[in-house]
């Protein structure tokens, strides 16, 4: 076993006799135990050996000598590790205490004059060892799996701030220039988005939204999806055209949204943005040519200045709605895959608090499996994550192993640590701020 | 000699062939004519309630819906997943009122379809449902239909319609010829439709151009676009002409209907003979 693995457990001799310590060493070392194994001639030396590596099994003899002996000792080292357990070598077993030995931590006793050979010795090791693995494993989890959640809301910060470096411009804001561009160079006095998604595993199925011309939601009932102008115009695929479609409407072949009635003419043009989604983009009311354009925010009011063309829409506004709709869908597949990205960044992190959630219920049961330790799988779901983070400002194997440093660093060095290495990220960023000319954005 | 059936097949249908005289005979409704139109579903009561209006009755409509993780379609509950079917309907059942009419919605309530499912549609239409006539109002540009095995698979399934006497009638793109789609573009096996606008619905035209053979009228009468010229109402004009002369003649091939068609829009062309 290198002497370096963290996962084997350790043994401490503690004998006052040099061909005891020597004796003993070379059984267990014969063994093969898989144990990092190390020896103390007397209590202080023990002491200073706990102080640095975690004991599970001290083997102690009874009378150390200069007036030490084995079961104070016993009581130190359970101030390093309260788990830790003992075997007694003695060679007066009739002295002992028993009921205080076990309470602390002796688990067995081997009479030096009578029994001790090499067989007895590593039976009572071994039995000892059985015990301690499957807790100690235990507790090696339970504290792998606090560190990890430690890490995961560390992470959940950077995985926000980063995706916010990534925000593209915003939706709503999108929204309304495309319409501000479209009103202005086809007339029309106003406009909508209407959205709607289907996904048969959600309830509801059909979600439908609707965005005014200001790229603000527009409440209030809608008619089905089924029977709307919309879904007409994604049957057709392509801008097209309906003049006063209340009369549509009043043969029963059209369902109008509120904003659409009394309209007395509709240009719609379906947006490809993605399976399941249907956009579609509609403008309203064309105005005569002659009709001043003021900058359009939402719908504009029909005054006396407004004289509507009665042509309506023309087939170059149906041209300028086909370009507008790529880009506009171009636009909300980009707005739809930062969603998707983040979405798929937050179910990761909470898939993870999840499965450490499990994990440390199975834990309290006595059936945990310590030869699957879930960290790792947990570490993989995120790393899953945040692979699909495409757009991400910083790539998702970075923001990982900034995670996996600050969980190292908090499981070696504790919080203070940690504390230290935010301090340093910190006057990182207000470094690089000041060479760039950032401004301070926050006290 | 004897003429052989053909020639009195041809001599029956050639006495018959003034634009007129076919397409106006009142037998010519589509009586006994079974037209799927594979599409975006129908809204059976809403041509059912039109219909009566006028003082026709219509043959029930039945159908199905197709999805991508079932082989036999999920039933058909009278209603359309989006407005297009139904203008399609209508059309077909405006030239050719007898038909009996199947819907196919291949978009279901998702919203969108794939060409695997128009297949699947497409051959439950001619194996379950027995269909004569199958209108595609839809299609899929050239630039999506760019896999090979894809474009082989819908072929095949036009294919098998042709030599089961089935006739296919596919709307080209509405941009054709600057974008081609499919399955218009297998035009040898299928009538491919174009769009044009007639003073007269039943009138078409005969032009081959980029695989796209004939023009019919483009308008619909019922729908929130039907009035706007679409190659997708052309389709169905052309498909409900196809089902008015299969109602005096159902044992026509699909090249014996595209021959007939031919020397219609010739007829008319030098004046009704």
């Amino acid at each position: 076993m290198p002497p370096d693995d963290l996962s084997a457990e350790t043994i401490l001799i503690v004998d006052d006799e040099d061909s005891v310590r020597r004796t003993f060493r070379e059984w267990l070392e014969s063994a093969d135990l898989g144990c990092r194994i190390l020896a103390a001639a007397d209590a202080e030396s023990a002491l200073l050996q706990a102080n640095q590596q975690t004991i599970d099994l001290a083997i102690l003899d009874w009378n150390l000598g200069a007036g030490s002996d084995g079961l104070q000792l016993l009581e130190d080292l359970a101030l390093f590790n309260p788990d830790v357990v003992a075997i007694m070598i003695t060679g007066f077993a009739h002295q002992a205490t028993p009921l205080d030995a076990m309470r602390m931590g002796v688990r067995d006793y081997l009479d030096k004059n009578q029994d001790l050979d090499r067989a007895t010795f590593l039976r009572a090791v071994r039995r000892q060892l059985e015990r301690i693995r499957p807790a100690r494993r235990e507790r090696q989890l339970h504290h792998g799996l606090v560190a990890f959640r430690s890490a995961v809301d560390k992470v959940l910060p950077l995985v926000q701030a980063s995706a916010a470096m990534t925000d593209p411009v915003p939706l709503p804001a999108a929204v309304q220039s495309l319409f501000r561009f479209l009103m202005r160079t086809t007339g029309a006095a106003a406009g909508a988005l209407l959205v709607r998604g289907y996904d048969p595993g959600r309830e509801p199925a059909e979600v439908c939204r609707v965005y005014g011309a200001d790229g603000r939601p527009i409440e209030g009932p809608l008619a089905p999806f089924a029977r709307s102008v919309a879904g007409g115009a994604i049957g057709l695929g392509e801008p097209n055209v309906m003049v006063q479609p209340d009369r549509a409407a009043a043969t029963g072949a059209v369902e109008l949204h509120p904003f659409e009635k009394g309209r007395r003419s509709l240009l719609a043009a379906p947006l490809a943005v993605a399976p399941g989604l249907q956009v579609v983009l509609e403008l309203f009311d064309k105005q005569a040519p002659s009709s001043p354009l003021s900058p359009v925010s939402g719908e504009r009011g029909r005054g006396e200045g407004d004289a509507l063309d009665p042509a309506g829409f023309t087939d170059a506004d149906r041209r300028l709605a086909a370009a507008a709709a790529d880009f506009g869908a171009e636009m909300l597949r980009q707005a739809l895959a930062e969603r998707q990205t983040q979405r798929v960044l937050f179910d990761a992190v909470e898939a993870a608090l999840g499965a450490s959630d499990s994990v440390a219920q199975s834990l309290r049961g006595a059936a945990a499996r310590p030869d699957e330790p879930p960290p790792q799988a947990v570490m993989e779901r995120l790393k899953e994550g945040l692979g699909g983070s495409a757009d991400a400002g910083v790539a998702g194997g970075e923001t990982l192993r900034l995670a996996e440093a600050v969980r190292v660093l908090a499981l070696r060095h504790g919080g203070a640590a940690v504390r230290h290495c935010t301090e340093m990220v910190e006057s990182l960023r207000r470094l690089l701020d000041e060479t760039a000319g950032v401004a301070e954005d926050r006290p | 000699m004897n003429p052989t059936p053909q020639a009195d097949l041809f001599a029956e249908v050639f006495s018959l062939l003034t634009p007129e005289r076919l397409l106006r005979d009142p037998r010519a409704d589509g009586d006994g004519v079974t037209v799927c139109v594979v599409d975006s579903g129908v809204e059976r009561r809403l041509l059912e309630e039109k219909f009566a209006r006028q003082g026709v009755q219509i043959h029930p409509i039945e159908g199905g819906v197709f999805t991508a993780d079932r082989p036999a379609p999920l039933p058909y509950d009278g209603r359309q997943s989006s407005p297009h079917g139904t203008t399609v309907a209508d059309v077909i059942l405006t030239l050719a009122p007898r038909v009996r009419l199947y819907s196919a919605d291949v978009f279901g309530p998702v919203g969108t379809c794939e060409v695997e499912v128009v297949i699947r549609a497409l051959r439950w239409a001619i194996d379950a449902w027995k269909c004569k006539v199958v209108n595609l109002s839809l299609g899929v540009p050239e630039q999506r239909m760019q896999q090979a095995q894809r474009r082989q698979q819908l072929q095949r399934a036009v294919e098998e319609a042709y030599f089961k006497d089935v006739l296919v009638v596919a709307a080209a793109h509405n941009e054709h010829p600057l974008t081609r789609s499919y399955p218009a573009a297998f035009a040898p096996q299928l009538l491919s439709v174009d769009k044009r606008l007639f003073t007269d619905p039943l009138q078409f035209a005969y032009e081959p151009r980029e695989q796209i053979e004939f023009l019919a009228h483009s308008r619909g009468y019922l729908g929130p676009f039907a009035a706007e010229p679409a190659t997708s109402w052309a389709a169905p004009h052309l498909a409900g002409i196809a089902a008015r002369i299969l109602s005096l003649r159902p044992g026509l091939k699909p090249f014996e209907m595209k021959t007939i068609l031919y020397w219609m829009f010739q007829a008319a062309k030098n004046g009704g003979r």
